[in-house]
């Protein structure tokens, strides 16, 4: 008889290849049984690749899995389930017009001829819903329930499956903090009854006061694996990012002028659930100045800046650009009057990716004079020769130049090209939505610089930021948005990230007046 | 008025099938445009079926056969949408649309063939099925049951049964809700559209038999099956995606087109003098108003449409 | 050599051709499923078409008629092709082809009004049609293809109506043009002498070619082309960009059904036709043009060629020998082709993937040989 393995899983030395990019190098994961193990990264730092491995969606070039000190080999998502292996998506895998039960049951069901039998299947659910305090109503369709409760239902689906390998994949950054402090008491209930928890996360704070231990990738690399009461958030982070980033960036004092937006009161339906997602906010922004909205993912900035933009029409309030009420005016009016956007994901709104790179580059002047004759005809040498120039300035990296297709771009470029496009239409206001999102060091530096080079020039910029880095360093203002309101008004150069993640986290608030 | 709800009754039965089979295939997450196409095979395949089996066989094994092979029919041509847009990923609505022309040409192709091969001067794509059509009908009084009805009344409510009481249907709808979602739980979200779509051909063949039955002997396969494919999709949005709401619509539409058939013997409708294309476009302009009105809450399968690809999360 | 396998056009080409040949393929084989001995005779017939007749002036006469439809079918794949840039299937050019049949001959046959009169009005009932789609679209949430399928019926019920005033007493026919009203009749610009005196050869065969140029430099070298592209490629950013979206799905649908619309008036103003007022099902003109469409690659000046093509082979169904084979054989054909035409994104991927695959291949012996010969030294 040989002792059973003390881990519930291993991952040794994994390496997972994609063309031009090693996403995981040699990476090891080794989770105990009944634990909580964390698994931290910066975006891109390989912990999905390493999942998706897990999971048998990619086949890594080298390494090993164990599970339960069993070797295995794991080339199906349903392989990963027998193995008693279960997984909360960061984007529920929730069938919306199935009721929370049929979703439970769904691809486990108890079936008699053929014919499903929902009694049993219920009865466990409850029991289940009551050992683990997973509040849930078996009957109510998962479009009308709140997000809670979907994640307490894809946990409910691992537990009814009785996986003993639970892996929550950033499962976090859609609830609100009382969402949070009850799943951290489930996670330490169902770690408590034997189960063995992943906890996929970029949040230190979460991770310091949920895991036993934490491993910590970087660029694909493995860092090491340490034990959370043996550490602090300092540590965590350094491991993190590598070194101590304090990367600052030089500004000079800003020279507030006159104000460029007004807004008054906004509030913006949600696509999700029936309250406004965005409440009663009211805002200004001033010549000469940068001003941040900072929040976790989710708080209602998205549809805030649909709404200023005219994405998405008002529920109430009123817009005002340069004196004039712009709350009606179409996108294109806006954009004509000096507004300029960056937007949150350069897929859906930034690019026309079947279009060639000087195509994407005049998206928002084509109709000029400049781009198009009288006649209606386009003149293609004026976009060829604004596109080149462009590149040149803001260093557009691409294959062929002007006519390469958006799509074969990387996303760094891509989001460049964007950049450039919105800074050099020459607006009076910059909403600049994540503009860093996704991008490395260097370019992250460049974007920084442009958009203070704006507020130098006297333009006014509203940067919406979800890194606290960028929160901190660039704007000359910080307002913090909370579930759909702004709960703060803070002085990056007072206040320290601890103040503002408790603003963020909705801890604190204040009273602010636009 | 007995003739009225004896029109009623079984052209309501053809939208219902052919309805059905739209929503099995939308409910797995196809669209199936080519049910046109899909009813005129399966008609032929019941119209070859009594042409050559009416003598040879007893009354009921010939009804039996002649459903079975028109489901059969149907559901093997639209193994062609299948491997079209399930496998290869083509467009649903190019494959649909060609579905419909490969029928007609191809179902007047082969029933020439046949008529010309057995007598060179009969070049005309008609089948008869005069005698066979006889053991269909019940007459009770000047009514003529057709066994039809009946039969579009369980497969009614065997839809129901499958799409909400069963294993298999819950599968199959969670395909056409959120594949992925169902894939992560071990579906396996190809072999769920192909039967969903093969349902939806079993489904449209047979309404295609039913349909060229409903009121004539012989059928002329170049005419093709004069949109009821197209209007039973309009039936099945109307029916908003669920057998029994798809079983009202099916009434309703069906009352419209046995109007167009007989209202010349009501008097106040013949007094009216309203032309019988009238009749005819009633039942598309209604869906049309109705769409208007309810499509920005559709509850359509949110993938129908969407070619599945593993890689996709 | 991969260069040239590389470029789009070249990949549409080849992907049309391959569907081409299949669907030949396939049509053959039903043939010999049918009788063996006269297949290949039958599908050379419908592969020669009008080059059957061993006299040139036959020849030139039956090519002359067959220009004269394809002139309609390029409209109509036009009219498919110009919302599918937007990405909105005109599947409803079926029925807007068919009202302007009505319009057309209405106007021809019972208000005997001038040729570019009853065009015009052609061109309006496509557009009303195809604004009907565009508005449900923009404003209702109704699926173009759903909305285009009941209009399709409605119209062709709403045809059948309007034309029973000017059939002939006898006929479910219509009356002829030519001999009704000789001012509708379309101009043949004495084009018919090149065609051994085909008198219905004229100009719309012309303008067709002239309109198919004018809808590419619209999509390629325009403003308008350029907003329209790039609400196709990505309805979001188009948004994003301040176009007027909604105006947009309306204005190309309109533009689709008056391209439908003038498809007829240019094949029934010519007298080739007439409306069968009894017809119970939307002609087949529309759909074929979504065949044309694809098979073209979706380019205007494709949508010519194949256009010319599906209905050569068409045509050419009437000479496979009726004894044993039915002229439907050809529309077997042809929606082969369309039902293979579904694939053509498919196959472009393959050869993408093949291309791919053996650059990385390349690639490879290259960096082999150069570690080699860093070994060497």
């Amino acid at each position: 008889m040989s002792t059973p393995s003390p881990y519930a899983i291993e991952m040794l030395h994994i390496t997972k290849r994609f063309p031009g990019i090693i996403a995981n190098d040699d990476v090891t994961l080794q989770l105990k049984q009944g634990e909580i193990h964390a698994l931290l990264g910066e975006n891109g730092a390989g912990k999905s690749t390493l999942m998706s491995v897990l999971f048998g969606l990619y086949q890594p070039e080298e390494g090993e899995i164990y599970v339960k000190g069993k070797k295995v080999e794991i080339n199906d998502p349903n392989v990963a389930n027998e193995l008693g292996i279960g997984m909360v998506h960061q984007h529920f895998k929730l069938v919306e017009c199935f009721t929370v039960l049929d979703n439970i049951i769904l691809g486990v069901e108890t079936t008699k001829g053929g014919f499903l039998q929902k009694d049993e299947a219920r009865k466990k659910v409850m029991a289940l819903s009551e050992k683990y305090g997973l509040r849930v109503d078996p009957d109510a369709k998962i479009q009308d329930i709140t997000v809670g409760m979907q994640q307490r239902t894809e946990i409910l689906k691992m537990l009814y499956r009785d996986n003993e390998i639970l892996i929550f994949d950033e499962p976090t950054a859609v609830l609100t903090p009382q969402e949070i402090e009850e799943l951290m008491q489930i996670m330490k209930n169902l770690a408590a009854e034997g189960k063995s928890i992943l906890f996929i996360s970029h949040k230190l704070a979460e991770i310091m006061a949920v895991a036993d231990r934490c491993s910590v990738l970087r660029k694909g690399k493995y860092i090491g694996t340490v034990e959370t009461k043996n550490t602090t958030m300092e540590e965590l982070s350094a491991m993190m990012v590598g070194r101590n980033v304090n990367f600052h960036v030089e500004k000079g004092e800003a020279k507030v002028g006159k104000p460029v937006l007004e807004v008054r009161n906004m509030s913006v339906a949600s696509k999700v659930h029936k309250n406004n997602a965005v409440k009663n906010v009211s805002l200004t922004v001033h010549a000469g100045e940068i001003v941040c909205i900072a929040g976790i993912d989710g708080n209602g900035q998205t549809e805030f800046v649909y709404g200023l933009t005219g994405l998405e029409p008002l529920v109430s309030g009123s817009v005002k650009m340069l004196g004039e009420d712009i709350t009606k005016a179409k996108i294109r009016e806006r954009s004509l009057k000096g507004m300029s956007h960056i937007p949150e994901d350069r897929h859906k709104h930034g690019l026309v990716l079947d279009y060639s790179l000087e195509d994407n580059l005049v998206l928002q002047r084509y109709f000029e004079p400049e781009f198009t004759n009288k006649a209606g005809f386009l003149r293609r040498d004026n976009i060829r020769k604004y596109a080149e120039k462009l590149i040149a300035e803001y260093d557009i990296r691409s294959g062929q130049g002007p006519v390469t297709k958006a799509r074969a771009m990387s996303g760094g470029n891509q989001q460049k090209a964007i950049i450039a496009r919105e800074i050099d239409k020459g607006p009076e206001l910059l909403v600049a939505v994540q503009p860093t999102r996704g991008l490395d060091v260097g370019a992250i530096e460049g974007v920084h610089k442009s958009l203070i080079s704006q507020r130098d020039a006297g333009k006014a910029v509203l940067l919406v930021s979800l890194e606290l880095d960028e929160v901190m360093d660039v704007p000359d203002r910080i307002l913090v948005m909370y579930e759909g309101e702004i709960v703060g008004e803070l002085d990056p150069k007072k206040t320290t990230q601890e103040e503002l993640g408790l603003y963020m986290a909705g801890a604190k608030r204040d009273e602010v007046k636009a | 008025m007995t003739l009225l709800v004896q029109y009623t009754l079984i052209f309501a039965s053809v939208l219902i099938l052919v309805a059905l089979g739209g929503c099995f295939a939308e409910h797995s997450g196809v669209i199936n445009l080519g049910l046109e196409g899909t009813m005129l095979v399966g008609a032929m395949g019941g119209a070859l079926t009594m042409r050559y089996l009416t003598d040879k066989l007893p009354t009921f094994a010939l009804i039996l056969l002649v459903i079975l092979i028109s489901m059969a029919a149907g559901a093997l041509y639209c193994s062609l949408l299948a491997v079209a847009s399930i496998n290869l990923k083509a467009d649903q609505t190019i494959v649909g649309t060609a579905l419909n022309m490969l029928g007609i040409a191809g179902v007047t192709v082969v029933v020439k063939a046949i008529n010309t091969a057995a007598n060179p001067d009969d070049v005309s794509s008609v089948i008869n099925y005069g005698a066979a059509r006889e053991k269909f009908l019940v007459k009770l009084g000047d009514f003529e049951f057709s066994w039809f009805m009946l039969v579009t009344l369980i497969l009614l409510v065997a839809a129901y049964v499958i799409l909400y009481k069963t294993r298999f249907g819950l599968r199959m709808m969670a395909c056409g809700e959120h594949p992925q979602a169902a894939a992560s739980v071990g579906i396996n979200v190809f072999k769920m559209r192909w039967a969903g779509v093969l349902i939806s051909g079993a489904y449209g063949g047979l309404g295609g038999i039913v349909f060229i039955m409903a009121g004539a002997s012989e059928w002329r396969f170049e005419y093709g099956v004069a949109g009821f494919g197209f209007l039973s999709l309009a039936v099945m949005i109307f029916g908003q995606w669920k057998p029994q709401r798809i079983a009202l619509a099916g009434l309703l539409f069906g009352l419209f087109r046995a109007l167009s058939n007989v209202y010349s013997s009501f008097d106040f409708l013949a007094k009216m003098d309203i032309p019988s294309p009238v009749y005819n476009m009633l039942p598309y302009i209604i869906s049309l108003i109705v769409l208007a009105f309810t499509s920005k809450s559709s509850q359509a399968p949110k993938a129908e449409g969407i070619p599945y690809d593993k890689g996709m999360r | 050599m991969k260069k040239i396998l590389k470029n789009d056009g070249v990949q549409s080409l080849l992907a049309s051709l391959i569907c081409i040949l299949l669907g030949l393929l396939i049509g053959y084989v039903v043939l010999l499923f049918i009788e063996p001995s006269g297949a290949g005779e039958a599908i050379k017939a419908v592969i020669k078409n009008f080059l059957t007749y061993n006299k040139k002036e036959s020849q030139l006469k039956y090519l002359g008629n067959t220009l004269v439809k394809a002139a309609p079918l390029v409209m109509c794949s036009l009219s498919i092709l110009f919302s599918y840039k937007v990405g909105l299937f005109n599947i409803g050019a079926a029925g807007q082809y068919c009202i302007g049949i009505a319009c057309s001959l209405y106007c021809a046959l019972a208000l005997k009004l001038p040729w570019w009169v009853c065009t015009l009005v052609a061109v309006l009932g496509g557009a009303l049609a195809g604004s009907i789609s565009g508005l449900l679209k923009a404003y209702c949430n109704v699926n173009e293809v759903i909305s285009g399928i009941m209009l399709n019926w409605i119209i062709l019920y709403g045809t059948n109506m309007l034309l029973t005033n000017v059939k002939e007493a006898t006929s479910p026919y219509t009356k002829e043009v030519a001999r009704t009203s000789a001012a509708s009749l379309l101009p043949t610009l004495g084009l018919g002498k090149f065609f051994n005196n085909n008198k219905y050869v004229g100009v719309s065969v012309i303008a067709a070619v002239v309109i198919a140029v004018i809808v590419w430099v619209v999509l390629e070298k325009t403003r308008f082309g350029y907003e329209l592209r790039a609400t196709g490629g990505n309805k979001n950013a188009a948004k994003y960009a301040g176009m007027a979206e909604k105006r947009n799905i309306i204005v190309t649908l309109a533009i689709s059904g008056a391209l439908a619309g003038l498809g007829a008036a240019m094949l029934y103003l010519t007298s080739y036709e007439q409306w069968n007022c009894s017809t119970s099902s939307v002609p087949g003109m529309g759909f074929n043009g979504i065949a044309a469409a694809f098979l073209g690659g979706l380019n205007p000046i494709g949508a010519i060629l194949s256009s010319f093509f599906i209905q050569h082979i068409t045509a050419g169904g009437a000479y496979v020998d009726k004894k044993i084979y039915c002229a439907q054989i050809s529309d077997l054909i042809s929606s082969i082709i369309i039902y293979l035409c579904g694939f053509v994104f498919f196959m472009k991927l393959m050869m993408n993937k093949r291309i791919a695959k053996q650059e990385e291949r390349a690639q490879k012996a290259l960096a082999k040989k150069a570690a080699e010969g860093g070994k060497e030294q």
